[in-house]
């Protein structure tokens, strides 16, 4: 079975937000980290290796400092390295750019996360799913073989309800945190994997080009501390002050 | 531009899902800016009953895609069956919930109909001829606002709870079922079973009070100073989701999206962001308190009283204050 995860890499830390050029949004950040449920991808693929062999790739796309998250899946026991350079917020754009690198990748099995930290959209897995028009589940949160081509996963619906799903391969399953305990990477091995080089895909590449990443058909107007929908009222003080005052306000609902 | 607003039903078992109240409510809203009419689809087998149920909602027309073979259809073929329909409809704004079922549903459609798509949508306005949304970026402690552009189709996919339900002049809107051949559209899986959580023993939704802990606990081992802390005051320990996906708390504690909805008297979020799949599953509470080190924490947009702090200061505070009575 070949694996294909897509790992993002994603900024923590986020400071001086501002909206830029080209509808995207510029800021500080202070590192890198492998989104979360994209490393809870990583750990169910390397589950899935154990149990039925094949290979795992690791895919971002992004700027070169985006690589980290690479080591980071190489580390944790990827057995290729990709990255597309590219640098896209659009979430459509995004799935435009990752589908026409899997279509060069190939694989039976792709797993996306369900959503990334920074854009909050949860919409690149699917999205990507439909462009490379193959069958997907979004929120699994367990997966097994079933047959030759096909799988069963389980799927969150919301609510305390879920869903089991046969899917055929090859197909894109978009991973819900929590799949797999995630493994602690010692040092050393992230050392280790450093040493290897990520394959550099360019747009050209996989047969795109930066016209195509340009998002369409709506404009940022502003970025900004939302308008509380509630006026929280703050409560200051000592600690014994505080809960004083708490617990009188608790008195008061009925 | 031509086109209506419409609305995208959630349903289960018969019953809309609240949500689907709470977009018919924002959608008549601005159907009636727009100057246009207010539409709903209802997908799925036997949905008579849940069209009949939103006829008096507030829409002006409901349209149904009733089969056999959405029954255990995969979100492949719901989706395809659904482009199918909003291809006769053509709105210019669909809305649907940011739920679970719509996160898979929504980047599912916008890809087949090539519509500009804004999922996790705060809001959603009709300022100066377009239709524009906020949604939240980062850690959630801003929010962007993106404007559609005028003559765009787009869908948009509102958060749980981001705005309320209000009652709506009945329309008797019609109820008409769309001529699609499921059958003949490509099936891409099958749903195999439908799964409900068992009801345990530990119940949260049943508690008046919650103490409800995050990541910001740092340790499980500090679990017990949150349970403690929910005893005094005569209420349960609840969680948010990293939590449970980390082994320090089963699932039936977990509040939110894909966890337990409640409506408690008080909610007391200790250590919790406050991301909106949290939010969807306690906003409705009637007192929220919340003890988060941040003041920038998107829990304090929905709080009624917050505390920046440490919350290793205050919850054990609230104990012994609480058990002196
Ligand atoms: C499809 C889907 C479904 C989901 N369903 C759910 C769900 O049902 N329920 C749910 O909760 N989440 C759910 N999530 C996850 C959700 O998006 C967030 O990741 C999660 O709610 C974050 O949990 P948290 O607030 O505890 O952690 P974090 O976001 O890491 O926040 C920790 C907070 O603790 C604060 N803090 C740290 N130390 C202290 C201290 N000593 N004192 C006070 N404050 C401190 C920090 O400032 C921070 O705000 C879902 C996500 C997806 C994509
Ligand atoms: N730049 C990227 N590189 C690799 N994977 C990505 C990228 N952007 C999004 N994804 C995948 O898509 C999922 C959902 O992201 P989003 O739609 O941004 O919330 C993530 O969990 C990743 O698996």
């Amino acid at each position: 079975m070949k694996i294909v995860v897509c790992c993002k890499a994603v900024p923590g830390s986020v400071t001086d937000v501002a909206v830029g050029e080209g509808n995207a949004l510029t800021y500080r950040s202070q590192f890198q980290a492998m989104n979360e449920c994209d490393e809870y991808a990583m750990e169910e693929a390397i589950v899935l290796k154990r149990q039925m062999g094949g290979e795992i790739i690791a895919l971002t796309m992004g700027g070169i400092t985006t690589q980290e998250v690479l080591y980071t899946a190489a580390a944790k026991g990827a057995d290729k390295i990709i990255r597309v350079d590219a640098q896209v917020q659009d979430p459509r754009a995004a799935s435009k750019v990752l589908a026409a690198a899997l279509k060069k990748i190939g694989g039976d099995l792709i797993l996306t996360g369900t959503q990334s930290r920074d854009s909050l959209s949860s919409f690149v897995g699917v999205a990507t799913a439909q462009q490379l028009d193959v069958p997907f589940a979004f929120a699994v949160t367990a997966i097994e073989k079933d047959g030759d081509n096909a799988i069963r996963v389980r799927k969150e619906l919301g609510g305390g309800r879920s869903a089991d799903v046969r899917l055929p391969l090859p197909a894109l399953v978009c991973i819900q945190t929590g799949i797999q305990p995630l493994n602690y990477v010692p040092p050393a091995r992230l050392m280790r994997a450093r040493q290897q080089r990520p394959t550099s895909l360019s747009l050209a590449d996989i047969g795109l080009t930066q016209a195509d990443l340009a998002p369409r058909g709506y404009r940022i107007v502003g970025v900004a501390p939302p308008q509380r929908t509630r006026q929280a009222q703050m409560i200051e003080g000592s600690p014994a002050e505080v809960v004083t005052t708490l617990l009188a306000k608790m008195k008061e609902v009925r | 531009m031509p086109g209506n607003v419409l609305v995208i039903a959630e349903h289960w078992k018969g019953e809309p899902e609240g949500v689907t109240f709470q977009m018919l409510t924002r959608g008549r809203a601005l159907a009636d800016q727009m100057g246009c009419k207010l539409d709903v689809l209802v997908i799925g087998h036997g949905v008579g009953g849940v069209a009949a149920n939103l006829a008096d909602k507030g829409p002006d027309a409901i349209y149904t895609l009733d089969d056999p073979a959405l029954e255990t259809a995969a979100c492949g073929l719901q989706a395809e069956a659904a482009v199918a329909a909003l291809r006769q409809l053509s709105p210019r704004l669909t809305l649907l919930g940011y739920t679970l079922v719509g996160m898979e549903l929504g980047p599912a459609i916008a890809v087949r109909l090539d519509v500009t798509a804004m999922t996790n949508c705060v809001s959603v306005d009709y300022v100066d001829g377009a239709v524009v949304v906020a949604r939240p970026v980062y850690d959630g402690s801003l929010h962007a606002r993106m404007a559609i552009d005028p003559d765009t189709p787009a869908l948009v996919a509102l958060q749980k709870g981001a705005t309320p339900t209000l009652p709506l002049e009945s329309k008797n809107a019609p109820v008409e079922k769309l001529p699609v051949d499921v059958a003949s559209l490509p099936k891409r899986g099958e749903v195999l079973q439908f799964i409900e959580e068992p009801v345990s023993d530990v119940d949260i939704t049943k508690a008046d009070i919650i103490v409800s802990a995050g990541r910001g606990l740092g340790d499980p081992s500090k679990l017990a100073l949150i349970d403690e802390c929910a005893k005094a005051l005569g209420g349960m320990m609840g969680c948010s989701r990293p939590l449970v996906d980390q082994g320090w708390l089963p699932r039936e504690r977990q509040v939110g999206a894909s966890g337990k909805t409640v409506t408690p008297k008080v909610y007391i979020a200790c250590g919790i962001s406050g991301a909106s799949q949290h939010l969807a599953g306690m906003s409705e509470s009637r007192m929220i308190i919340a003890i988060n080190k941040d003041p920038n924490a998107p829990i304090f947009q929905v709080a009624h009283y917050g505390i920046v702090g440490d919350l290793f200061e205050y919850v054990p505070e609230l104990t012994a204050q609480a058990r002196k009575g």
